[in-house]
């Protein structure tokens, strides 16, 4: 029959290996707050590249009007895009956790609330804005391929947008949603247990 | 590194074992342990700058752990991970050499008490004083004392069945 002062030595004569120095700590808090801005911020530069991209064909020497109408009308959709992300992000962009938690975890909500109505309304007018610039685009390029060619590219053009807003559109808006409700559910615990 | 990062680094240092030991105490499964390790100190980072010296650091530290801890168990995601622990436990222990099997089993032993009395014991068994323990806790000294004296007395217990002895 062991006593209690057994179980005290053997505590005593224990040692914990935590596998995690003050450093991984360091750069781990600092992800936490910022992820979720680096994210946002990679989403507009990626935006702004395919906007470069595409505004480089409108000075190829195209022969119909529809191709630069088709062009125009992506670009302008990308640019709509790009900038309410570039709202979005402005939303989380200036707060600090350390320094104003409530007013932080408020803009986490504003920003949750936009971001669902960016999947759910605005990215429709988007995807048809887009569908239309590439049907408009599509008529010179297609006009010299043989028909086999246009029914081709015609169907995985489109598909895959269809695909992008139906499926796509909606794994992105439940970890989007996810991940945000989790942001916010960890940081009120956080301020509840320190107020 | 900056002052906070460097103020920061000198308290993960000090407090970072004693806060893992309750942790791994409290869930007496080490991944588990390390997450709350990690949770209490991202709290601690990010209100570094609110504490106010109105009571020891490593008693703030401990609070924010205790709260951790107990907020964990609460969370529906990890309730399931949770009964797994004996499984855990259990399939390390064959792993061990003699003496780490006596730790693992005084681990599994603390795991099996009440959610509170599992942190105040490892808290006794890290040497705090008994007036830090009762801040932490937010009991008073002498029911802490009553507390403690029945907590290791059932610890023994669980433990003596656990060892077979």
């Amino acid at each position: 029959m062991q006593e209690f002062n057994h179980i005290e030595a053997l505590w005593a004569s224990h040692t914990v290996d935590t596998h995690i120095s003050a450093e991984d700590m360091l750069r781990q808090a600092k992800k936490e707050v910022s992820s979720m801005r680096t994210k946002s911020i990679l989403n507009i530069v990626i935006m702004t590249l395919s906007m470069i991209a595409v505004t480089s064909l409108w000075f190829y020497d195209f022969q119909f009007w529809t191709t630069h109408a088709g062009i125009s009308i992506v670009i302008l959709a990308i640019a709509v895009y790009t900038l309410i992300l570039y709202n979005h992000y402005r939303i989380i962009a200036g707060y600090d956790f350390t320094a104003n938690p409530q007013q932080f975890i408020s803009q986490l909500k504003i920003y949750q609330i936009k971001r669902h109505n960016l999947y759910k309304k605005l990215y429709w007018f988007y995807a048809i804005a887009l569908s239309l610039g590439m049907a408009l685009y599509f008529f010179e390029p297609l006009a010299h391929m043989p028909l086999i060619y246009r029914i081709l590219i015609v169907i995985i053009s489109f598909g895959w947008m269809i695909f992008c807003s139906f499926y796509v559109r909606k794994v992105v808006i439940r970890k989007d949603r996810e991940g945000i409700a989790l942001l916010i559910e960890k940081f009120e615990r956080i301020y509840q247990q320190l107020h | 590194m900056s002052p906070k990062d460097a103020l920061f680094k000198e308290i993960f240092d000090k407090n970072s074992k004693k806060i893992f030991h309750l942790c791994y105490g409290y869930t007496g499964d080490k991944d588990s342990a390390n997450d709350l390790l990690q949770e209490t100190f991202l709290k601690v980072w990010q209100n570094l700058d609110k504490f106010r010296n109105k009571s020891l650091i490593s008693t703030w530290i401990y609070r924010i752990a205790v709260n951790t801890c107990l907020t964990h168990l609460r969370s529906e995601k990890r309730q399931a991970k949770d009964e797994l622990t004996d499984n855990i436990i259990e399939t390390r222990v064959e792993e061990r050499s003699e003496k780490n099997e006596q730790i693992a089993l005084l681990y599994q032993s603390i795991s099996k008490l009440e959610e509170n009395d599992r942190l105040i014991i490892t808290m006794v068994l890290d040497e705090l004083p008994y007036p830090e323990i009762a801040e932490i806790s937010g009991i008073s000294e002498g029911n802490l004392r009553v507390k403690i004296h029945r907590i290791k007395q059932k610890l023994t217990e669980i433990y003596n069945q656990y060892a077979g002895v």
